[in-house]
């Protein structure tokens, strides 16, 4: 019955600008205060938070400026044609395996943080399996539906954020911003490292602006987007550090739900906010684990030409919710998440790079050769 | 599915016609042959008139044939058999068969829709569906004349969409009517009726109204494409129409909105969607429609911005309410006790106490119980039916507290989400929220809060794959069109609203009629 032609595949400006935070927004932003005064002293981890961010801008946009350079085109066919077939198979290859990971390192984190703060006796495999299932019904769909769901929970998410926020100003303590510039030169650089972790999932950015109709106004919807992501992450971070100090906000696991913990709503018609915070925080995971997914199977549809979609999917699901139950305790997860983080930036960055050089160098032509 | 089963029907559409164009029957020029033909097609029910005269100086035979009952027999006498009558006595007529004929079809039938037919099935479809026939001896041609009367009901209140201000006019079953109150509502030589022949065994027409210049050309090509395909032997309702041309049969939203009001169409109309209107019923369907529009209300925009904007937000929140209320007291009970403030926590365990059945048993048996009343109050007959309101509302809820089998505040959860539902303009939409609910409480059973998350994003994701017509169903919240939130959860002043909704693509963009500034 579906012969008119509407919403079909293309994504606009406003989606993709909106994809990014949506990505970016995901897991990490709940531990992130914790891992960045670990780094750095004092209230200097604003620094490294805006510093991580420029350079995550600078990627994104060099990304988007590469994939808009050959508009219409898969990764895997913008990369076999600045870089051979043969490596641009392997990198494709290896992007799917990461984002696979990514995947299944929010699902077992949100199933994580769901025992700390929701439940006590449901298991952690029940509801990453549930979780997994509404994921995989979700990819099952349209893609254009996956950027339309973003349009629909990024503002709730960013609605809940503001509230946790402004409810927590009267816990605010402007001393404990203090001392202020103690950092040394190693401590900003591991700061650094961890802040552009935060921000590892706009490697997005390479595949879906092959669905952009109008490619050459993404690199700027792009760097408006992530500008979102930054602001968010510097607020919290600041916040945090001035509702818990610095010493407890380092030793505290999830210290944004803990923000939210703080929380007292007028007339007390509900306790433990943090619950309620986690549950629509499943939407800014969700919105992260359903676009991992995405790409993990268009990167591996690229390269498998023959095998159908759901096909792809019914094959990842199972490795998604293996791995994801792979590591045996906190200790294990957050180890996963900074090893994976790592070679995830990493690879997307120095890939971009060397991508763009080469391109450069042989003089590859975009062409418009209509190939998604 | 859905596109098979449409291959399958034009198929069978074909072979339709093939049957018609073998059983037709040519007619022959002696009138006693053809009336014991058509006798014998008809098998000679008892309500079959056939009026046998003659006509003329000459004195020639003729006939009228029609369904009693289906006719306006006032007409029939005056403008016909009246007419026809007068030839002998008053004029000069010609002697000659056909000369008389085409004199009679000229000049003395005053009846404004008239035609010629020349076949057995012409007659029989004609008179079946009300129509005049006249046949004269030495004729192979027959006249058929709108006669179309009978009893019908006449224009009154709409029963299932009232509105306290406002048009009273609700559609009737009789498709005439029907369009005039259209035209009557929108007074443009540009609204535009297209028929269809709707049903194998019982010819129904079908009209698909819009308005040209204002819709997307898309849609109505779209609409008629769906309409083409529908095989089917009767259809008595717009149910069966709407059942057979919306886009997903899986989705428990309705794709269409449905209505008897005539004023809620025909803003439908001139916001740029079609109207489909079918003989025998007065529903409607509107399409394409969104999530946005169906919890729309015409009043919205009779009463003024701030009451609209303020009802319509009201409607939101009772969807919210009719959709989580039960599934979040199961889950605020049974899982998560503790994000209860204490105090209420322990007013609830106390009212609970005594209760043998956990929480979500309760809310089932109840809910359950509900929608039993529910169903129970539609069919009965109206004298019985408040009984059954006080004997199910008060005797079985107060009785079932005081047995102990449901807490009391389990009563007044399942009476504010049984009152939400119903606080929307849309009965279908009720009814959609009826099932969602069940999913929920199923969820907040199993994953408490999570669950009740997961399931609200499932509904998320089966929104945004859904289509109206080719239009995204989630429109306008996403795909975002944030000039057409100006008349959705709010409803801005009417001078703001000066452009018809974008997510419609619209040929004429501004609508005139509203906000005087722009014009």
């Amino acid at each position: 019955m579906r012969s008119f032609e509407y919403g079909d595949e293309k994504i606009g400006g406003k989606e993709i600008m909106i994809a990014i935070p949506s990505m970016v927004i995901g897991v990490g932003i709940l531990s992130l205060p914790r891992s960045i005064s670990v780094d750095t002293i004092g209230s200097d981890g604003w620094i490294v938070l805006v510093i991580g961010g420029l350079i995550s801008v600078l990627m994104v946009w060099l990304m988007a400026k590469l994939a808009s350079g050959f508009p219409h085109q898969s990764f895997f066919s913008y990369a076999s044609t600045i870089v051979s077939k043969p490596v641009a198979i392997v990198l494709t290859f290896l992007f799917a395996i990461l984002f696979i990971s990514v995947a299944a390192y929010d699902i077992r984190t949100l199933g994580h943080i769901s025992q700390q703060y929701l439940f006590d006796h449901t298991p952690v495999e029940v509801v990453t399996l549930s979780f997994l299932l509404v994921v995989v019904y979700a990819v099952a769909g349209s893609r254009a539906g996956l950027f339309r769901l973003n349009m629909l929970f990024l503002p709730i998410i960013i609605f809940i954020i503001a509230i946790v926020l402004v409810m927590n100003l009267k816990w605010l303590d402007l001393t404990n911003l203090l001392p202020v510039f103690q950092t040394d030169v190693k401590g900003y650089l591991k700061g650094i490292h961890t802040s552009s972790l935060s921000y590892m999932g706009i490697s997005i950015v390479l595949f879906y602006i092959a669905f952009v109709d109008q490619p050459k106004k993404a690199p700027k919807m792009v760097v408006l987007g992530m500008s979102i992501p930054i602001v968010m992450y510097v607020l919290i971070y600041l916040t945090c550090l001035m509702v818990f100090g610095y010493t407890a906000t380092s030793h505290l696991l999830f210290p944004t739900i803990d923000l939210a913990k703080r929380v007292e709503l007028p007339g007390g018609i509900l306790e433990r906010v943090e619950a309620i915070f986690f549950v629509v925080w499943t939407m800014g995971v969700f919105n992260t684990t359903v676009m991992a997914v995405d790409v993990a199977i268009m990167a591996l549809h690229s390269i498998f030409k023959k095998m159908k979609k759901m096909q792809l999917i019914f094959i990842l699901s199972p490795v998604i919710y293996y791995i994801a139950l792979f590591p045996r305790d906190t200790g294990q997860i957050i180890l996963f998440g900074d090893f994976l983080g790592t070679y995830m930036v990493s690879f997307a960055f120095i890939t971009t790079i060397v991508l763009i050089v080469i391109a450069k160098i042989r003089g590859v032509k975009p062409n418009d050769k209509t190939n998604a | 599915m859905a596109r098979r089963a449409f291959s399958k029907g034009r198929k069978n559409q074909g072979k339709q016609k093939n049957n018609e164009q073998s059983t037709t029957t040519k007619l022959e020029s002696y009138l006693a042959a053809n009336i014991q033909q058509l006798k014998q097609l008809l098998d000679q029910p008892g309500d079959l008139v056939i009026r046998e005269f003659t006509v003329g100086e000459a004195n020639i035979t003729s006939a009228i044939v029609y369904i009693d009952g289906l006719i306006d027999r006032q007409l029939v006498q005056d403008s016909i058999l009246g007419n026809l009558q007068d030839i002998s006595v008053k004029r000069q007529s010609p002697e000659e068969s056909t000369e008389l004929f085409n004199e009679i079809y000229q000049t003395f039938i005053s009846i404004t829709s008239i035609e010629k037919g020349n076949t057995l099935d012409d007659v029989a479809n004609a008179i079946v569906s009300g129509k005049t026939v006249f046949l004269l001896d030495g004729q192979e041609t027959v006249l058929i004349m709108d006669t179309k009367g009978g009893e019908t009901r006449s224009i009154e209140q709409p029963i299932s969409e009232t509105v306290v201000r406002g048009p009273r006019a609700a559609f009737v079953e009789n498709l005439g009517t029907n369009l005039s109150l259209l035209r009557r509502s929108i007074q443009t030589p540009d609204l535009r009726f297209k028929t269809h022949q709707i049903g194998k065994r019982s010819k129904r027409s079908l009209v698909v109204a819009y308005v040209d210049g204002v819709i997307n050309p898309k849609i109505v090509k779209e609409v008629n494409r769906r309409l083409e395909m529908i095989d089917i032997d009767d259809a008595p309702e717009s149910g069966f129409i709407e059942q057979w041309i919306e886009d997903s049969f899986l989705s428990p939203f309705p794709q269409m909105n449905t209505t008897e009001r005539a004023d809620k169409a025909a803003s439908g109309l001139l916001q740029g969607k079609v109207v489909i209107l079918l003989d025998g019923t007065p529903f409607v369907l509107i399409a394409p429609v969104t999530l946005g529009d169906i919890l729309k209300s015409p009043e919205d925009y009779y009463e003024r911005w701030l009451i609209g904007s303020l009802l319509r937000s009201l409607r939101y929140f009772a969807a919210f309410i009719a959709l989580f209320l039960p599934a979040l007291y199961i889950s605020l009970v049974t899982i998560h006790p503790g994000l209860l403030p204490s105090e209420l926590a322990l007013s609830i365990a106390a009212s609970r106490q005594g209760v043998p059945f956990p929480p979500v048993v309760e809310a089932f048996l109840m809910v359950i119980t509900m929608e039993l009343l529910q169903e129970a109050g539609i069919r009965l007959p109206t004298p019985i039916g408040q009984t059954i309101g006080i004997v199910g509302g008060l005797v079985v809820g107060e009785s079932a507290v005081s047995a102990g089998i449901v807490s009391p505040i389990m009563v007044i959860v399942v009476a504010l989400t049984a009152i939400a539902a119903y606080a929307n303009p849309s009965f279908s939409i009720g009814i959609t929220f009826r099932i969602v609910r069940f999913g929920f409480m199923l969820a907040a059973s199993i994953l408490g809060l999570f669950g009740i998350i997961l399931v609200y994003i499932m509904i998320n994701i089966h929104l945004v794959n859904l289509k109206s017509f080719g239009i995204p169903y989630s429109t306008p919240f996403a795909p975002t069109m944030a000039r057409d939130w100006k008349d959705l959860v709010i409803r801005a002043p009417m001078t703001m609203l000066t452009k018809r909704p974008k997510f419609l693509e619209p040929e004429d963009a501004k609508s005139g009629n509203k906000g005087a500034k722009d014009s």
